[in-house]
């Protein structure tokens, strides 16, 4: 038999490029990863996997800082991640150096998506999702979506997330980018606070369905 | 002509620079800060051909920025400087850089440090340094006026003193000088000295 | 009168000795002085120090509103004037323009590179490169070519987001953002006329007046600069040029022709 799917630059008869995709479906098969833009910040937020009882959960990060003022967050492969976001993160640097200016969000996703060579989800997006149960998550968003600021993006990003992953601070990685503070990570016990918070709103809506038909 | 210098007093450290940018017998610019931040508590004062100067502490900002990217923290002021010196190494024995470096820098446990880095490539770790047609001047004036654990009026006293000696002695005398300081709180201009105020105009500082 | 250094130099300064006079790593250190009983041999020295930039007068400034840039248009080949009509102001694109001193090729080659660079830029990230990114863009160009003989001065000037924007580059990778440029063998001529006469708050009028004063006594006194004053204006809406006037013309103009009595009038021989 042949094997279409031992090169990535041979294709099968009817077209498809294995190898590639292969990686798609390591991607789906991968933690889910949100993202929403609010009016005044953007939200990132990753499904953490359990780690191991001895190991730092902080020491695995799924969502980093290519520079100042833009951060990434990753679904898939952490390793092939890892090159990426190193490779990511000197062009920045070189842009910097070459331009004297911060280079964009555009222009950095468009330098990944070359190395990925592919550059599908360019574009500004609202808010979208990748990674496993992603097309449920970009449901939930199409449906849920509002032009928020502040406290409320994050809120939507994580109800996002929870729409696929166990709830709890453990489970879940949020980062915050504001304009005047940069990137900034969620600290376990803040999720946990939103994630109380949405929890009980849930609760009360639930209530507030069963109630009325009492009533009449 | 060009005129650098630096010392360490107590829980900070100080460099200076002219800040004249020349062309054989033109002075085509008076405001030139040669005097560039690392990082948020790092500064590093060169001088030499001003291609090089420039192309070389732009290299290594950059290089200095990635490593806090790739590893969350910010490089010590003695490996930024040894980093620094490194580039240098290995740039001398292909297209070497003439550029001269001074690197202060302040972290929490070590507290003020002050590098003297030559172009080629000699390090060494000082209290007070200087490169330049200055040197003479200002090396002779620290060496009789410097004592450790100076506080930050002492040293401007000194700093001011061997501006005005330069200004006094040295047929090419720049007229500008730029101040800049780094402590615990980071890194930062403290003054200019300017003889000669190039007009000013908003848009370019 | 010469002051050796060398023995406490540890640094090679950049004004050294003879025909060395770009100061190459190589050349001894030493410290040149004026020296009165050979002044006009110094004075010679140091009209030849300037010669990376010759032949040329081009300056360009900042003010209230913009840049204003301005050159001669005199092309010489030692004694031999070659033209009186070079473009020294190159147009890289409607909103910046790059002025020209030193090798005429050079110049002129690196600034449509630059200007393709520019346009790809463009392209590439959908808004007008910056001033200082185009400058940079040259500078680490000229870096990289540095030592192999190329020979350009030039003043990027432009307008981008951020506003009026003035760069001088040089083929010896030097890079610097200022208010105030003057580049070529006619520049201390220009800068004695730009300096005294600067202002910020000036209307483009005023300032117009200013650059073709400069290079037209720019002009008067050197030799290697003449032919026609040219003055380009970039504002808010790009560059324009304002004028290009025969400084032939404007030494009259500047200098009016006024009839002076005659000393002594020729008696007419007294007829028979």
């Amino acid at each position: 038999m042949a094997r279409y799917d031992r090169a990535i630059t041979v294709f099968s008869p009817d077209g498809h490029l294995f190898q590639v995709e292969y990686a798609l479906e390591a991607v789906r098969k991968g933690n889910a990863a949100v993202g929403v833009r609010g009016t005044d910040n953007v939200v990132l937020g990753v499904e953490k996997k359990s780690t191991a009882k001895l190991q730092d959960s902080r020491s695995v990060r799924k969502i980093v800082n290519l520079d100042d003022h833009i951060a990434l967050a990753c679904a898939g492969l952490k390793a092939d991640a890892r090159v990426l976001i190193n490779r990511a993160r000197v062009e920045c640097q070189s842009h910097r150096l070459t331009v004297e200016d911060p280079c964009t969000v555009e222009y950095i996703t468009r330098h990944i998506a070359g190395l990925q060579q592919k550059y599908t989800q360019s574009g500004a997006w609202k808010a979208n999702a990748t990674g496993r149960n992603s097309n449920s998550i970009r449901e939930f968003l199409e449906k849920n979506f509002k032009e928020t600021s502040g406290q409320e993006t994050v809120k939507l990003a994580i109800r996002a997330l929870l729409e696929v992953v166990e709830s709890g601070g453990k489970n879940i990685e949020v980062a915050v980018m504001t304009k005047q503070h940069g990137l900034r990570q969620l600290e376990e016990a803040e999720i946990d606070a939103i994630v109380a918070e949405i929890e009980a709103e849930k609760a009360a809506a639930e209530a507030a369905k069963k109630a009325p038909p009492k009533d009449t | 002509m060009e005129c650098v210098f630096g010392l360490v007093g107590n829980d900070f450290a100080i460099v200076v620079a002219d800040s004249s940018a020349v062309h054989s017998i033109l002075v085509h610019k008076s405001n030139e800060d040669k005097i560039m931040f690392l990082d948020s508590h790092k500064l590093i004062a060169a001088s030499g051909e001003p291609g090089d100067r420039v192309q070389f502490t732009e290299y290594v900002q950059k290089n200095v920025a990635l490593y806090q990217f790739r590893n969350g923290i910010p490089l010590t002021t003695a490996a930024a400087a040894n980093f620094t010196r490194g580039e240098l190494a290995t740039a001398l024995r292909k297209n070497p850089y003439s550029v001269n470096i001074l690197l202060a820098g302040y972290d929490k446990e070590i507290g003020p440090s002050l590098y003297y880095i030559d172009y080629i490539a000699t390090l060494h770790k000082l209290e007070k340094g200087a490169f330049g047609y200055g040197s003479y001047f200002s090396l002779s004036m620290m060496d009789r006026h410097f004592h450790s654990g100076m506080s930050v009026e002492e040293a401007i006293d000194l700093v001011d003193k061997c501006i005005n000696e330069i200004r006094l002695r040295l047929v090419v005398a720049p007229p500008n000088f730029v101040i800049k300081i780094v402590d615990k709180d980071g890194a930062r201009e403290y003054a200019w000295r300017e003889s000669v105020k190039d007009t000013p105009a908003p848009s370019a500082e | 009168m010469k002051l050796d250094t060398s023995g406490l130099e540890s640094f090679p300064s950049l004004i050294s000795h003879g025909s060395n006079v770009t100061g190459e790593i190589s050349a001894p250190p030493s410290f040149e002085l004026p020296n009165s009983n050979d002044f006009d041999g110094f004075l010679k020295e140091a009209i030849q120090m300037v010669k990376p930039a010759k032949g040329t007068t081009t300056l360009a400034f900042i003010f209230k509103e913009g840049v204003m840039v301005a050159a001669d248009s005199r092309a010489s080949m030692g004694g031999y004037i070659s033209s009186q009509s070079v473009k020294k102001i190159i147009e890289i694109n409607p909103y910046m323009l790059g002025t020209m001193a030193g090798g005429a090729a050079d110049c002129q080659f690196w600034h449509r590179n630059l200007g393709i660079k520019c346009r790809l830029h463009e392209l590439a990230n959908k808004r007008r490169i910056s001033v200082t990114g185009a400058s940079k863009l040259l500078a680490n160009i000229l870096y990289s070519y540095r030592g192999m003989g190329l020979s350009v001065g030039t003043m990027i000037a432009g307008w981008d987001e951020t506003g009026p924007g003035l760069y001088y580059v040089d083929s010896e990778g030097g890079r610097l953002k200022g208010t105030r440029f003057s580049v070529g063998s006619g520049s201390p001529y220009a800068y004695g006329v730009l300096d005294s006469g600067y202002k910020y708050d000036m209307s483009v009028e005023e300032a117009s007046e200013l650059a073709r004063r400069a290079i037209y006594h720019a002009t008067f006194r050197d030799g290697a600069s003449g032919g026609v004053a040219s003055v380009y204006y970039v504002g808010p809406t790009g560059w324009k040029k304002l004028s290009g006037d025969d400084v032939g013309e404007l030494h009259y103009h500047y200098n009016p022709v006024t009839p002076s009595t005659v000393e002594q009038e020729m008696v007419e021989a007294a007829g028979p």
